[in-house]
């Protein structure tokens, strides 16, 4: 069974390796980041080099989970539109065991390239002299919790819908939106609204606040840690609280994109 | 033969399709309607068909990638659950060549060996892709590849891996004589070592050369299913003359063309004799004399044309039965 595993994560790490449509996306994303960082790093000065290392790793943080999306997202719906897992189900390999493969692959690459942000980040906090480095692998292990939580939702959406749909559904039907919408409703009802609209939009607002997955757990309490590298002792709980949700929730995920696969026709 | 073990066994098996969102049984495709079909182990079985008869539909559920309507299709003896180990055994080359096109022909061949669960080694990569011709494309990308290659990647991978089914469909579409050539050379080469073959396909020339059992498909039905050898034999009865003729023709004379002097046509082989005599008594020159060879496409055609009047029940499975001999 290993040897099946290790298989398909060859196969699947063949793939990113050559995907053209994921350099592409990777390209044009690290591009706009770059763009929205640039200008930090050439006013940079020995007073505000901190400042210029965590906006950029914040930057890259932010590109990798985007990235890990489109790794989950990608290698799903250009199989399934390339109709060739026919060529893998007709053959002793289980599609719950190609699904685990496919996860596995993006984690490693998404793992890969976190690991080269903390590297450089590290390095150049030392070689600032800034004692911060407990802060980098602190939002370093909080970024690839979302990560995770992120791979296994856009696989789940691949499986399910058309891959420029699920992209779409994810830009839209994201928690704090639903959250601002309620917010909103709220404030009407607050200020004495009588629309009857209105009191049935607030509840359903929720409603789909509570059903979407919320990607960076515990995001209010980390969120001192990002904006200052230093870490509480007790705040490496939440942390790992994020990866219990983002693996609780890739896990669920899993098991829906596994009923969806099963049921897509592959010929 | 007919002690060996069913490969396939499709019982009563119906396909049918949703036409739109909301499909009714009215509006609703039947591409396989009541089959009843079984293939035998160490058998060249071919399905044939009109397009759109259910061949493919057929061959879908025998692997398991269509779920059926309703029936019941058993693969070696167990359902066709999508990479179950009944897989083991099997191999299949789709009609579409819907291979990882991000892959080169050697990653292919090793990543579709190792899916049988087995660390595939290089020489044996080298042997099957030099078997085939594909030994200087090793490293070229399947997206490539012409469609011929990707054919032949698809064979390789069955003489890679020790597999008792082979499923086969459309094998020889789009190929040139060259490839064709080669395929039908290794398809007969692993038949003779004992592997079972279900082959899907319009080319009956094909089948003639390949096949030992062959059902004809229509409309979702198998409307007849026989050995190859039977359904060649069917009108043997008749033999195929050529002669000069000195004057008259004989009246038992069938499909007689006149072409210049020569005569062309058949004749009974109960009239052989009648033939002969009556080619010394009138002094007529006979050129040739043969039995006639009936082709698939004919009995194909015959069997075809018969079924287009029937009331949709659908027939048994078994042999043919014997054609009315046309007169002329």
């Amino acid at each position: 069974m290993l040897g099946l595993l290790w298989a398909n994560i060859t196969a699947h790490l063949i793939y990113f390796r050559r995907s053209r449509l994921l350099l592409a996306f990777g390209l044009v994303f690290l591009g706009i980041i770059v763009l929205f960082a640039l200008p930090q790093l050439f006013m940079a000065t020995k007073l505000t080099v901190f400042d210029v290392i965590r906006i950029a790793l914040d930057e890259m943080e932010i590109f990798l989970v985007i990235f890990s999306a489109a790794l989950g997202l990608f290698l799903v719906s250009s199989h399934l539109r390339a109709r060739n897992l026919k060529m893998v189900f007709t053959k002793p390999c289980p599609p719950g065991l190609w699904l685990v493969s496919a996860f596995l692959a993006a984690i490693l690459v998404s793992l890969f390239i976190q690991l080269l942000i903390t590297a450089v980040a590290m390095t150049a906090c030392l070689a600032f002299r800034l004692h911060v480095q407990m802060g980098v692998l602190f939002v370093s292990l909080d970024s690839f919790a979302m990560c995770v939580g992120m791979i296994g939702y856009l696989t789940f959406l691949a499986t399910a819908m058309h891959p420029v749909l699920a992209a779409v559904f994810v830009v839209f039907f994201n928690p704090s939106l639903f959250y601002l919408l309620r917010v909103q409703m709220l404030g009407f009802i607050e200020s004495g609204s009588k629309n009857a609209l209105v009191r049935i939009l607030e509840p359903s607002f929720q409603l789909v606040y509570m059903a979407l997955p919320v990607f960076h757990a515990f995001s209010d309490k980390t969120a001192s840690v990002r904006a200052s590298l230093r870490v509480d002792h007790g705040q490496w709980m939440h942390v790992f609280g994020a990866f219990g949700y983002d693996l609780a929730l890739a896990a669920l995920c899993y098991c829906l994109s596994l009923v969806f696969l099963q049921r897509k026709r592959l010929i | 033969m007919e002690t060996a073990q069913p490969v396939i066994a499709a019982e009563n098996l119906h396909v049918h399709f949703r036409r739109g969102l909301i499909g009714t049984p009215a509006t609703r495709i039947r591409a396989l309607d009541g089959m009843n079909l079984e293939v035998r182990e160490g058998e060249f079985f071919a399905l044939v068909g009109q397009n759109g008869a259910g061949k493919s539909t057929a061959m879908y559920a025998f692997l398991g990638l269509l779920r059926p309507t309703s029936g019941r299709v058993r693969l070696m003896g167990g359902a066709p659950e999508l990479g179950s180990a009944i897989y083991r055994g099997v191999a299949y080359l789709p009609e579409e060549p819907h291979y990882h096109l991000y892959m080169t022909v050697g990653e292919a061949l090793r990543y579709y060996g190792s899916l049988y669960g087995r660390r595939v080694a290089d020489a044996e990569i080298s042997s099957a892709l030099d078997r085939l011709g594909l030994g200087p494309f090793r490293d070229l990308r399947l997206s490539k590849c012409s469609k011929g290659m990707k054919q032949k990647l698809g064979i390789a991978q069955c003489l890679i891996h020790d597999v008792r089914v082979l499923f086969l469909d459309e094998p020889t579409r789009g190929l040139d004589p060259i490839v064709v050539v080669t395929v039908r050379d290794v398809l007969r080469e692993l038949h003779g070592r004992g592997l079972t073959v279900i082959m899907n396909t319009h080319v009956l020339s094909e089948v003639e050369m390949l096949a030992t059992r062959v059902a004809i498909i229509e409309r979702g039905r198998v409307i007849a299913e026989d050995s190859l050898e039977h359904l060649l034999r069917s009108e043997q009865a008749l033999y195929q003359v050529t002669f000069e003729p000195n004057g008259s023709t004989p009246e038992y004379l069938l499909h007689a063309e006149r072409r210049g002097e020569v005569v062309w046509g058949t004749i009974p082989a109960e009239r052989l004799h009648d033939f002969m005599q009556f080619a010394r008594d009138t002094g007529a020159r006979l050129v040739e004399c043969s039995l006639k060879k009936v082709t698939l496409e004919e009995s194909f055609m015959k069997i075809l044309k018969g079924d287009s009047g029937s009331s949709g029940v659908p027939n048994p499975p078994g042999p043919i039965p014997p054609e009315p001999l046309k007169t002329g």
